[in-house]
């Protein structure tokens, strides 16, 4: 297997497992089931998780079909900027999806307009994912009527390519983006260190899981801030990306998802109050959490040396 | 300076720059990294829940953090200086990396300031809100950390030493 048959093997989860969690949710709030629309929440999250890889891999497969006859570049890059818009926007649905998780339970009125909030994102990202995937499918099959009716000009740069010179012509966006992902790493470090830490005995007779659940939007917000300023350097230069490092950083991103919707989800860590000893499994967990993300920056530092970057 | 030139061209220095490993020069910058993360991940988190983020967390349980926290500096304060001794006379050059050390100095009197407020203070409890003090020095210590992960990474731009690192 190369790395262009995971772009294949994925790329079907962002339409079709995201568009199950779709109908999931809007089957949720006309029945007013509130465990299936937090289901459909735990999907959009993982999809959102998931898509980065399905994204990235793109990069791959690309550089594999440079080497194919009769495939046509311009389609290519039309897929990629079609897939860079749905990204946002699915990452976005992510976003609020996780917000709404994070509140569940409580803040009802704002947990409404949330709920209305990812229905729109989640209905544009579909719709733009699906338009993606459509382009996606053209690049092998040239000869469908769908593949001949996509206006392209190649004199236009897409969106990828105008990202990608706004990066280049701008020399002080590239380390401006850097200190950001440092800073970044050191807000998501913090809580992922304070959280799992205490679940592992540091400092438990002061912490309950109830508080160690505030600090979460502080490590979302360096995650966030990482994806943002990840995906300037990834769509700027995506020839520096290509192979099995920067894919398992990805991998990684997803496992580290799973890890905090143990702790989002699961009744074990939820209940354990000031002074509690965390199970073993959910100690086990936390450790598994502190290892991921060192692991996830081993995978990023590690670039330039083990990978292609530079 | 013929001091700093004998640093930089010991075997030892050589070696972290040369090595075909990945203990040398990358896992020495890694280390570095996953350093930063300790140490400026849970002083920056202590800062912010001293500005009212995260009310739920007892200023008192950092207290247990602390440790991480100096671990995490001990090991950058080794790996920057093997650091500084491969590049001892570009970076004793590199106006930008006096600009660092000079935010990192100003970074832990900051946080050895905040600890004696919020843990030796006999004042200082959970029941009652940080005081004006504590929440500027929490401010000035964000400061104080942005400005030493921003100058750092520019040394990589501002007089180039080795390579893109």
């Amino acid at each position: 297997m190369n790395s262009e048959h995971i772009h294949l093997l994925l790329n079907h989860l962002p339409t079709i497992g995201f568009g199950i969690g779709l109908a999931l949710f809007v089957v949720a709030l006309l029945a007013k089931q509130s465990e299936l629309q937090k289901a459909a929440l735990v999907i959009f999250f993982l999809a959102a998780a998931v898509t980065i890889i399905t994204y990235v891999s793109g990069n791959d497969a690309r550089e594999v079909l440079k080497k194919a006859p009769g495939i046509s570049d311009p389609l290519i890059e039309a897929h990629e900027s079609a897939a860079l818009v749905a990204l946002l926007f699915m990452e976005l649905t992510g976003f609020f999806s996780w917000i709404g998780l994070w509140i569940w339970g409580r803040q009802a009125r704002f947990a409404r307009w949330n709920a209305g909030i990812i229905l729109i994102l989640a209905t544009l990202a579909f719709v733009l994912m699906s338009r993606a995937a459509y382009f996606g499918g053209a690049i092998r099959h040239p000869e469908t009527e769908a593949a001949q009716a996509i206006p392209l000009d190649p004199s236009v740069p897409t969106l990828a390519r105008a990202w990608g010179l706004f990066v280049q012509d701008n020399s002080w966006v590239w380390p401006a983006c850097e200190t950001l992902h440092f800073i970044g790493l050191c807000l998501l470090f913090g809580t992922v260190l304070i959280v799992n830490l205490r679940m592992m005995g540091i400092g438990k007779t002061m912490l309950s899981f109830t508080a160690l659940r505030q600090l979460l939007p502080l490590g979302m917000l360096g995650f966030t801030i990482n994806l943002v300023t990840g995906m300037m350097f990834f769509v700027a230069t995506p020839e520096q990306y290509t192979g099995y490092l920067f894919l398992l950083k990805m991998a990684l991103i997803v496992a580290g998802a799973l890890n905090l919707l143990y702790f989002m989800l699961s009744k074990a860590p939820g209940v354990v109050r000031d002074g509690d000893a965390a199970g073993i499994g959910t100690k086990l967990i936390a450790v598994s959490a502190i290892v991921i993300w060192m692991a996830v920056v081993f995978c990023g530092h590690m670039l330039p040396w083990l990978g292609n970057s530079f | 300076m013929d001091f700093l030139l004998r640093i930089e061209e010991s075997g030892f220095s050589q070696w972290v720059r040369g090595a075909d490993s990945l203990f040398a020069f990358p896992g020495i910058l890694l280390l570095h990294t996953l350093g930063m993360g300790l140490v400026v991940g849970i002083n920056a988190t202590f800062d912010l829940r001293i500005l009212g983020f995260a009310p739920a967390v007892r200023l008192r349980a950092f207290k247990k953090f602390f440790p991480v926290m100096w671990i995490g500096f001990w090991i950058n304060a080794i790996t920057g200086t093997i650091l500084l001794a491969v590049n001892a006379t570009k970076l004793t050059r590199n106006p930008d990396f006096y600009v660092k050390l000079a935010f990192i100095a100003l970074a832990v009197i900051n946080v050895q300031l905040l600890r004696r407020s919020a843990f030796v203070t006999p004042a200082a409890n959970d029941e009652t809100a940080p005081s004006a003090r504590m929440k500027l020095l929490a401010v000035t210590s964000l400061i104080f950390w942005i400005g030493a992960i921003t100058s750092g990474r520019l040394l990589a731009y501002v007089g180039r030493s080795t390579g893109v690192f």
